[in-house]
């Protein structure tokens, strides 16, 4: 596959409001292909907004450059770069109407009129806005300007285009619908998407690959299960999706490895980690089970209390306490696991998960 | 508002101060139209009297009457007015509308204290500005005349577009400027088509103050002007000077209805953005 943006060993650092240094792109390095939709995940304050601003123009590296269709960009202004950004604000010109705004490339590029209301009415139907090119920024729902802005944005058929958290101020309903439709709109005119955004959810749903960035630093790169399942530091296990985290040193027992926490509590892993090695161990909700009366080798077990059961529609969440405290959460689909459902609150149970399952974070 | 009369009584003090602010003009509107030549308080008939008198058409007066020293003088003076203003305006304009641009988008040292003299001209006494620049004018040999007059409005002026200009800049969403740029717009198309209709409207209400200000300025005129340029404001104080007398009531009228023609003209174009 062709490489379409590239990114080597970044570096930028911010003076900081309070004096000293703020590392914003600490060495990064990443490769965006052909017809992929990538996104940028991490807290405020990771530095995905200043890496998007560094592929779009609008900040200088310290070092590290940026290389966009195989060539090096520094230097090059933000209008001559072949990348446009969907704003998180969507930046629309309040004084032009829709098509106004829409064909604002366009006119800057002297494509000519009938040629441009032609290009205009197919994106305003792509983003399914037919009708409303005669209207105001100003007269059009938050939702509806951001489809705008998103017709402004591929209008030029730019080779990438740069999306700086642009769902983050609709309502809930219209950000899940926003989500898929972006996925398939981006499948349908081919070009990259780098796509920013603090919402993991959002990054799972629609990505083909995630980066996880943090303090500047990438954490891990790679598609959304892989993330989710394998993830390789603690940081990308606590940011991504539900479980609890278990951190601890690997000891040998009579039969398989067992990773003991601080707080004493003992649980059995899959066979590999040498004795000695500090771990963390990721167990997500639809891991655990009740225990079965017997079982074999391949199940661990955990003591817990059970605290609260909370019905969320489609799954009921048990809430438990471990021995040591901790508590973690088990997730049963539809009416929830027979076995949990005669469990009372304020029983004991004992909770089981392959041993296999759970992933284990290895710390050097 | 538990009480009922409280209540009367708000409105009763709105009407009030609204009586205070308004009902001079309004008496010097009405009486502009009295015949009555010797007490302007003594309301006699409706006369269109002053207003031809002002413009050299003293149809019913007496020699007695006819106060206005000359049409020529009047009109001369509302030449001069409106050549200060409008030059003025224009250059106020342009030199105070690239100054907030620069100070919009340049950090440098000494920024505050630059931005600081900048407000200085509007808070300074009249007086002192006026005796300031007869001094400067005297001592760098400028002669006194239409062209001091504009040097010295422009002083201060240039503070008030300035002004005008930058409160609607720092409204401005600056990514707007971002995204022009973002969509192939080089610096001087993104001024062209994004910046500029974005901070219209401050210019133009900039300049309608600054035509406004320039047009009805007495003090500082008053110390800067030479004996041949005397403006409108000017020229309506020499004349009080030897006595109040009805044709003041016609000027004030017309300079009035001036006045809110610049107004309606401004919000116009407020409007229209």
């Amino acid at each position: 596959m062709d490489s379409i943006a590239e990114v080597r060993e970044a570096v930028k650092r911010f003076p900081a409001p309070e004096g000293g240094v703020i590392t914003a792109l600490d060495n990064i390095s990443l490769n965006i292909q052909q017809g992929q939709f990538m996104t940028l995940l991490g807290p405020s304050g990771c530095g995905k907004t200043t890496l998007l601003r560094a592929i779009s123009g609008f900040e200088d590296l310290d070092s590290g450059e940026v290389r966009i269709a195989g060539e090096s960009v520094a230097g090059v202004p933000p209008y001559r770069r072949p990348v446009n950004t969907v704003f998180q604000n969507y930046a629309l010109f309040p004084h032009l109407s829709v098509s106004g705004n829409v064909g604002y490339g366009l006119d800057l590029a002297r494509v000519s009129k009938t040629e441009r209301e032609q290009r205009v009415g197919e994106a305003l139907e792509r983003v399914n806005l037919s009708g409303f090119d005669r209207r105001k920024p100003a007269q059009l729902s938050g939702g509806q300007q951001q489809r705008v802005a998103l017709a402004r944005a591929i209008i030029n058929q730019p080779k990438l285009l740069l999306l700086d958290e642009p769902l983050s101020a609709l309502d809930r309903n219209l950000r899940q619908s926003m989500q898929l439709e972006l996925k398939s709109l981006q499948h349908d005119l081919g070009i990259c998407f780098l796509f920013v955004t603090h919402d993991q959810e959002e990054a799972l749903t629609m990505s083909d690959q995630v980066v996880v960035l943090d303090h500047g630093r990438i954490e891990q790169i790679g598609p959304p299960e892989e993330l989710y399942h394998q993830p390789a530091t603690r940081f990308v296990a606590g940011f991504i999706g539900d479980g609890t985290l278990f951190s601890g040193t690997i000891e040998n027992s009579a039969e398989d490895p067992i990773l003991v926490t601080e707080g004493g509590l003992r649980i059995s892993v899959a066979n590999g980690p040498s004795v000695g090695t500090n771990a963390t161990l990721i167990i997500r909700p639809e891991h655990l089970n009740i225990a079965p009366q017997e079982h074999d080798n391949s199940l661990g077990i955990l003591d817990a209390v059970l605290e609260q059961s909370v019905f969320q529609g489609a799954t009921r969440q048990y809430v438990c306490k471990l021995a040591n405290g901790a508590s973690i959460s088990v997730s049963a689909a539809g009416s929830g696991d027979e076995a949990l459902s005669s469990v009372n609150t304020g029983d004991s149970i004992r909770l089981a998960y392959r041993r296999d399952t759970p992933h284990l974070i290895l710390e050097s | 508002m538990k009480h009922p009369w409280l209540k009367r009584l708000l409105s009763l003090h709105g009407f009030l101060f609204l009586a205070f602010v308004y009902a001079p003009i309004i008496i010097v509107v009405v009486y502009s139209f009295n015949s009555h030549p010797v007490n302007m308080m003594v309301w006699k008939d409706f006369t269109f009297d002053w207003y031809l008198s002002i413009f050299g058409n003293p149809t019913k007066l007496t020699e007695q009457t006819l106060y206005v020293e000359s049409t020529d003088q009047l009109l001369s003076a509302v030449k001069n007015s409106l050549t200060v203003a409008l030059t003025t305006t224009t250059f106020a304009t342009i030199v105070g509308t690239a100054t907030a641009l620069a100070i919009y988008r340049y950090h440098f040292k000494l920024k505050p204290f630059y931005q600081g003299l900048l407000y200085m001209p509007m808070v300074m006494p009249d007086i002192v500005l006026g005796i300031a620049l007869l001094v400067f004018f005297i001592n760098f040999g400028v002669k006194l005349g239409l062209m001091s007059i504009i040097i010295g409005h422009c002083t201060f002026l240039i503070s008030y577009v300035f002004v005008v200009v930058s409160a609607r800049l720092a409204g401005m969403d600056s990514t707007l400027e971002e995204a022009s740029a973002d969509l192939g717009a080089n610096p001087w198309a993104t001024f062209r088509r994004v910046t500029f209709p974005q901070i219209l409207p401050g210019i133009v209400g900039g300049a309608l103050l600054a035509f406004i200000i320039s047009m009805d300025d007495l003090v500082i005129t008053y110390f800067i002007a030479g004996v041949d340029s005397t403006t409108l404001p000017v020229f309506i104080y020499g004349m009080l000077r030897r006595g109040v007398k009805p044709e003041i009531n016609a000027i004030a009228t017309l300079m009035l209805l001036f006045s809110f023609a610049i107004a309606a003209l401004g919000l116009y174009f407020r409007r229209r953005n």
